[in-house]
Formats: structure tokens, C-alpha cells, sequence
């Protein structure tokens, strides 16, 4: 009884199992697995994930993580060769040191086949090719900006600064008890104070490189970096609120919102959060405008993001239609429309009445602000090499020591030159 | 002898009992641990990989890399300091509620509270108390017109931060362990110091405390080895700053392992850190018997 018990469910286990198994090869080819880190419009993709399935017939597993915790998740897929990950979130900050370890899949024919690859913006675009092919397509491309209270300028008096040798005056002018003049991020790290720092560098005429990429040797410590620390040191420490030297993006956000701060330098995600109604008590007040230049012109900063495909990923066919799916026209309209940040990455998504009516609401010129601050920023505003993500590191952490007073501006670019060098000579 | 045969048996028993957990630690605990000490030995790089090289260059470099001594200095100050605030706030609280019955006895369940948040949201919290613009602390004061200063600006103020979070994350634990100690101490002991004219005082200093002293020393042992492991405290209020003056060791393995992508330099300092929790953790033990003893 027993035995032919057994031999029943064996039976119907294999014909489930025979049954079963073409469909669930087919369901394997028709789906794609996609890994992308928390930002609002990572968020607005993943809510999109139905209109892909919907069009194409794929499913997109779309797991939207913690920034911490996708640096975890891909170095251990990428080096234990999981190819758990089809499509994955590509910085173009990682993207030379991907490459280098040899973790990504070239879509240089991708990109290539698209008809209106030349509506996408050739900067962010650009910034994905290594050694002449590209390895991702941008979906974001955030770009710096500076937000002023106009109010408070207007009540003191002055101008929006054009140059950060003027927002030193302006500063000065304008900083209050009640308001400090400005807020920017200062917390160390390639992603936190060398996002913006590098703007002030750069307007002043300071390098990384003597001249990349042609002469690789560290310019860190050169006069013009210099004057662009001193003045930096001087907005945070004379003219920033209390505590700056330990300040976020966040807390330079809530010090905006909260009328803590008249002005800020910073990338589009944040200074836009000064110009919403939803958050900000001073929405009205604020006024966006080209970042201060200097010397050597303005350099807004820069920081695109993209997809790219894990390298021996076994679905790259459905993974490259996510892709094209995801930084269409169609898709990126739709995301700048439901979130809140203008960083679409093709030019047509501009001609949208739609998203024109949405951002000419906040700011008449707030699109072309952006599109002209693009046009100004260089690719290669933080280097786009290898050792970068390490290089930052240890400028910012020196940078926010000299913030902070534990050594002099002098020593802090002397430390990170010879830091530089180091990490450059392995 | 049966008897004999006996306890052969049972020993055997015993030692079968034993597999499960032998196992589950073998693999669990001192393979990875093997392998950690196996990779500090090379010169794996996420980015470049493994050249085949094998040898004790990391720890050389370990005792000329300045950033590594002074997270040495940096870990201790952070556990020297957060231990003895726990164990001092902890045993404070636990002979408070010690004394207190009845339908009060509930308090106990409010002090526990801190201890059931997340260390990332307790991070959270504090970074916000310690931001002058957001804090309620510095708006309470500054309408009597008294400016608090910036701690997380300065290396002893960022240290003093963290190590507040942390007692106050962390006290509970200690509270829990003294209070479960304190009611295995005979009330009669109070009693007859009472008789003999001892103040609530002197009994405590004199008879409570001394009672209390295995008890003390291995929560702070448990306590001391915690705070060796700081991580999320730091990544979320500091970022290691300002500048590095908050890196503590383990912070700084992270930042070789992740940020630089020195996984065999990384690994080093990890087998460090272990080696210096052992050590630590035997000496302890020592002492532990020998007041037991005593």
C-alpha cells in the first residue's frame, strides 16, 4: 500500500515536474533581474515596472536597495561571479574601476543601434565609454546649482554672487543671528564634500591632475587650490551655521527649509528641495541660479548615473531591452513628471509640455538653468579613473580636517598630495 | 566495573551531544575565521585580484601605517570611556529600580527601551541632538541666549558623541545583567548591616558592591568587546570625521576593505582586532577565577 502510494506521487511528481518545465524555461527568458540603489528616480523606475512587462512581455525584478548595502551586494556578486544581477546601476564614478576588474559587459552595440541615440545628452553619455566601447546608458545626470534667498539678499542690499571671490561678500552682507549666510556639504567623503568642493577648485583654476589624462601627476598642492580651500574654509567657518563642519547633504537641506541658510552650492536633487512648496517654508523665497565661478570659469559638478549589465550575465538580450526601456523617452518624461528632480538624461524630455509647465512652475528658466549648468560641467569633474572612489576619499577627508581646524589648509592639500601619490604608485 | 561502563556510556553520549554544535561553530564561526586569517596573508585586491604573492607584508605595514596606530588610540578612548559610563549610568539605574516594587515595577520596561531601537536609528537620533540647527537642545538654550557647542566639529566632542549614543543605546544591558545579580543577593545582608548601625551608604559600598564585582567585570568585558566592533554609531554620525579623527579600527578595516579595496590589508587589520578581543577576553577570565576564588 504503502509502496504504490509512493509510486503514485512519484509518478505525478514527474509528470508535474515535465509538465512544468518548458514554461518555466520560457518565464526565465522573459524576465530580468535588476539591481539599483535608493534615489528618487530609482523609486519612480521601480514603480514603472508594470508598464515594461506591459510592453514587452518581460518581467522586471527591480530591487531597490540602500546605497550601503548595494556597494555590499555587487562587490560580493561581482567577485563570487554570482550573475544573480542582469541589469545593474552604474555610476559613472564606478564605472572605470568596474572595468578595470573587468565586472561589466560592453553595450557599445546597445547604444549604437539606438535611432535617436543623439538625443541623449553627449556629456553623460560620453562619460560610459572606456577604451571605445560604452559600458552603460545614463537615466540621470544631476548637476550643480546654487539656491539664494532672494529676501534676504534683497534686504542686504546685494546681488546673487557670480563669482565665489563676490559670495564672499555677499556672505559677509548677508549672515545674520538669525540666518547663516550659507550651508554646504563639508562631511568627508567622494560623494559628500568632493561632490561640491571641486567646484570652488575649479573656478579658481585648481586641478587634480597636472592635466589629465595626458600628465597624471598629482596638482594638488598648487596655489590655486589653495585660494579655492581658504575661501571655502572661510564660507563654512565664518558665514556657515553652527555645526557645518559635520554637515550632510540632509542637514544642509533641513537648514534651507528651516530659514537657517540664505545659500547653497549643491547638486540639483538638493537644491530643489529648497525651491518645494511641499518642504520648504521659504519655497518662495528662493531663487536657483548658475554656481559661482571664478578665474577659470564656472565648473557646476556633476554626477550621472546609468545601467549597465554585470559581465557573463546569462540574460544580456532582455536585459539590454530594459535598458533601452528604461532610458527611453517615454520612460524618462514619465519619471520627470511624477518625481521631483529635473535630471532626465535626453534632450526631448524638455519638449514635453508637460514636464516644461511642471519646472517652469517653480522657476520660469529652471530647465534651461539646468541644460546650460550641463553644458558647462566637464565630464570629468571628479577624474574618472580607477583609484577615484580611494583618491576622494582621502582629499575629502583632509579637506573636512582643515574645515574642522585639525590642520592648516596648507598641510591638508600637502597630506592628500602625498596621499595621492601613494595610491597612485601601487 | 559497570560503573565504569556506565559513565563510558554517558561520556560518549555527551560527546555525540557535542557534534551539532561543534559543527555549526566549525563551520560557521572558525572556517570564515580561517579563511579571513588566510586572506591576510596575501595580497588580494578586489579591483586587481591576487598576484599569488604570499607573506606577512600587511603586518608589517599594519605597525608603520600611522592612520592604523592612531585608530588604535581612537577605539580605545571610544571603549575605555562608553564602558565605564555603561557600567557606571547601568548599575546606577539597577539599584535604583532594585528597590522599587509594587505596581512601580514596570519603570524597568521604560529603561529597557533604548536597547530594542536599532543602532542605525539610535545613530540617527543623536546625529540630529548633535546638529546645532536641528537639535532641540541647542534651541532650548539659545532662548536664554547660551550657544551649546557643535560636538561632532572637534575630535574630543565627536569621541564624547559617540560615546554618549552609545551608553545610552547600551545601559540597559548592563542595568539588566546587575539588576538579575542584585536579587540573588540576600536582603538579610542589608538587614544586618542596618542592625549593626551601617548607613544604606556604607552597606552598599561595603557589602553590595563588593558582591557585585564578578558581575561587573564580566559586563564590561562583554560591553569592552562590543565597542571594539563600533561601526554603525560612526558610519552614520561622523563619516569618521572630522577629517579621521574618529576612524576607530574597525571603521578604518572597512574603509582599506570597501573604500580602497584592500581586502588583504583590510583582512589583517580584522585578524588584529581579533587577536587583541582574545586576548583581552582571556585575561579577563583570569582575573574573573581568581576573584571567584577569592
Amino acid at each position: 500500500m504503502i509502496k504504490t502510494t509512493h509510486g503514485a506521487l512519484s509518478a505525478m511528481l514527474l509528470l508535474g515536474s515535465t509538465a512544468l518545465a518548458p514554461i518555466a524555461a520560457n518565464a526565465q527568458d522573459r524576465e530580468v533581474n535588476v539591481l539599483l540603489f535608493s534615489m528618487p528616480s530609482t523609486r519612480g523606475l521601480a514603480a514603472l515596472a508594470d508598464d515594461f512587462e506591459a510592453e514587452t512581455g518581460i518581467t522586471a525584478n527591480i530591487d531597490v536597495v540602500g546605497q550601503d548595502v548595494f556597494e555590499s551586494r555587487i562587490t560580493l556578486s561581482f567577485t563570487g561571479g554570482a550573475r544573480d544581477i542582469d541589469v545593474v546601476h552604474t555610476p559613472v564614478i564606478q564605472v572605470q574601476r568596474w572595468v578595470e576588474a573587468g565586472w561589466l559587459e560592453p553595450v557599445t552595440d546597445t547604444v549604437e543601434g539606438l535611432e535617436d541615440k543623439d538625443d541623449i545628452l553627449s556629456g553623460p553619455l560620453e562619460a560610459y565609454q572606456v577604451n571605445g566601447d560604452y559600458y552603460g546608458l545614463p537615466f540621470f545626470a544631476e548637476t550643480g546649482l546654487m539656491a539664494y534667498r532672494k529676501d534676504l539678499l534683497d534686504a542686504a542690499g546685494v546681488e546673487a554672487p557670480e563669482t565665489w571671490d563676490e559670495m564672499l561678500e555677499v556672505a559677509k552682507a548677508v549672515d545674520s543671528d538669525e540666518t547663516a549666510a550659507i550651508a554646504m556639504r563639508v562631511a568627508p567623503g567622494q560623494g559628500f564634500n568632493m561632490f561640491v568642493f571641486p567646484m570652488l577648485m575649479r573656478a579658481y583654476g585648481g586641478k587634480f591632475f597636472a592635466d589629465y589624462p595626458d600628465d597624471m601627476t598629482p596638482a594638488l598642492d598648487s596655489p590655486e587650490n589653495l585660494e579655492a580651500l581658504n575661501t571655502y574654509i572661510t564660507l563654512m567657518n565664518d558665514y556657515g551655521p553652527q555645526g557645518i563642519g559635520n554637515f550632510n547633504f540632509p542637514e544642509v537641506v533641513a537648514a534651507l527649509q528651516n530659514g537657517q541658510a540664505a545659500m547653497t552650492v549643491d547638486g540639483t536633487s538638493i537644491v530643489s528641495q529648497a525651491v518645494d512648496p511641499a518642504a520648504s517654508q521659504f519655497a518662495d523665497e528662493f531663487v536657483l541660479a548658475l554656481p559661482p565661478g571664478g578665474p577659470a570659469g564656472r565648473s557646476p559638478a556633476i554626477a550621472v548615473h546609468g545601467l549597465g549589465i554585470p559581465a557573463g550575465s546569462e540574460n544580456a538580450e532582455t536585459a539590454a531591452e530594459f535598458i533601452k526601456w528604461a532610458t527611453s523617452t517615454e520612460t524618462l518624461t514619465k519619471l520627470a513628471i511624477n518625481e521631483a528632480f529635473p535630471d532626465f538624461t535626453r534632450a526631448s524630455v524638455a519638449e514635453n509640455a508637460e514636464v516644461q509647465a511642471k519646472y517652469a512652475e517653480v522657476q520660469e528658466d529652471f530647465l534651461d538653468l539646468r541644460i546650460e549648468a550641463l553644458n558647462l560641467a566637464i565630464g570629468h569633474y571628479r577624474p574618472l579613473i580607477p583609484t577615484w572612489p580611494e583618491i576622494g576619499a582621502a582629499i575629502g577627508e583632509n579637506v573636512n580636517a582643515a574645515v574642522n581646524g585639525q590642520m592648516s589648509p596648507e598641510e591638508a592639500l600637502e597630506a592628500a598630495q602625498e596621499e595621492m601619490e601613494i595610491i597612485l604608485s601601487y | 566495573m559497570p560503573a565504569t561502563r556506565a559513565s563510558a556510556a554517558m561520556d560518549r553520549t555527551y560527546r555525540r551531544m557535542l557534534v551539532p554544535a561543534s559543527l555549526a561553530v566549525g563551520i560557521f564561526a572558525i572556517t570564515p575565521l580561517l579563511g579571513m586569517l588566510a586572506l591576510s596573508f596575501t595580497d588580494f585586491h578586489l579591483v586587481r585580484g591576487w598576484s599569488g604573492e604570499i607573506g606577512i607584508q600587511n603586518f608589517v605595514r599594519l605597525f608603520e601605517d600611522r592612520r592604523f596606530i592612531s585608530s588604535i588610540y581612537i577605539m580605545m578612548a571610544l571603549s575605555v570611556f562608553g564602558v565605564l559610563a555603561q557600567v557606571v549610568l547601568g548599575t546606577a539605574i539597577a539599584v535604583g529600580l532594585d528597590k522599587i516594587v509594587g505596581r512601580w515595577r514596570f519603570a524597568r520596561g521604560i529603561f529597557v527601551v533604548p536597547f530594542a531601537v536599532p543602532h542605525v536609528a539610535v545613530a540617527l537620533i543623536w546625529l540630529s541632538l548633535f546638529t546645532p540647527t536641528l537639535s532641540p537642545i541647542n534651541a532650548f538654550f539659545a532662548v536664554f541666549g547660551i550657544e551649546v557647542p557643535a560636538l561632532l566639529t572637534t575630535q574630543t566632542g565627536a569621541i564624547t558623541a559617540i560615546v554618549i549614543a552609545d551608553t545610552w543605546a547600551t545601559y540597559p544591558f548592563v542595568m539588566l545583567i546587575v539588576l538579575a545579580a542584585l536579587q540573588g543577593i540576600s536582603p538579610d545582608l542589608d538587614e544586618a548591616a542596618a542592625l549593626d548601625g551601617a548607613t544604606r551608604v556604607k552597606a552598599f559600598f561595603r557589602i553590595t558592591l563588593p558582591l557585585l564585582y564578578p558581575t561587573l567585570l564580566m559586563v564590561a568585558l562583554f560591553r569592552f568587546i562590543e565597542t571594539l566592533k563600533h561601526f554603525p554609531l560612526i558610519f552614520v554620525m561622523t563619516s569618521g570625521g572630522p577629517g579621521r579623527a574618529t576612524q576607530a579600527t574597525n571603521y578604518y578595516a572597512y574603509v582599506q576593505t570597501f573604500q580602497n579595496s584592500n581586502v588583504a590589508y583590510g583582512a589583517s587589520i580584522a585578524v588584529f582586532l581579533f587577536l587583541f578581543a582574545a586576548a583581552i577576553s582571556f585575561y579577563i577570565a583570569k582575573a574573573n577565577a581568581r576573584l571567584s576564588d577569592a
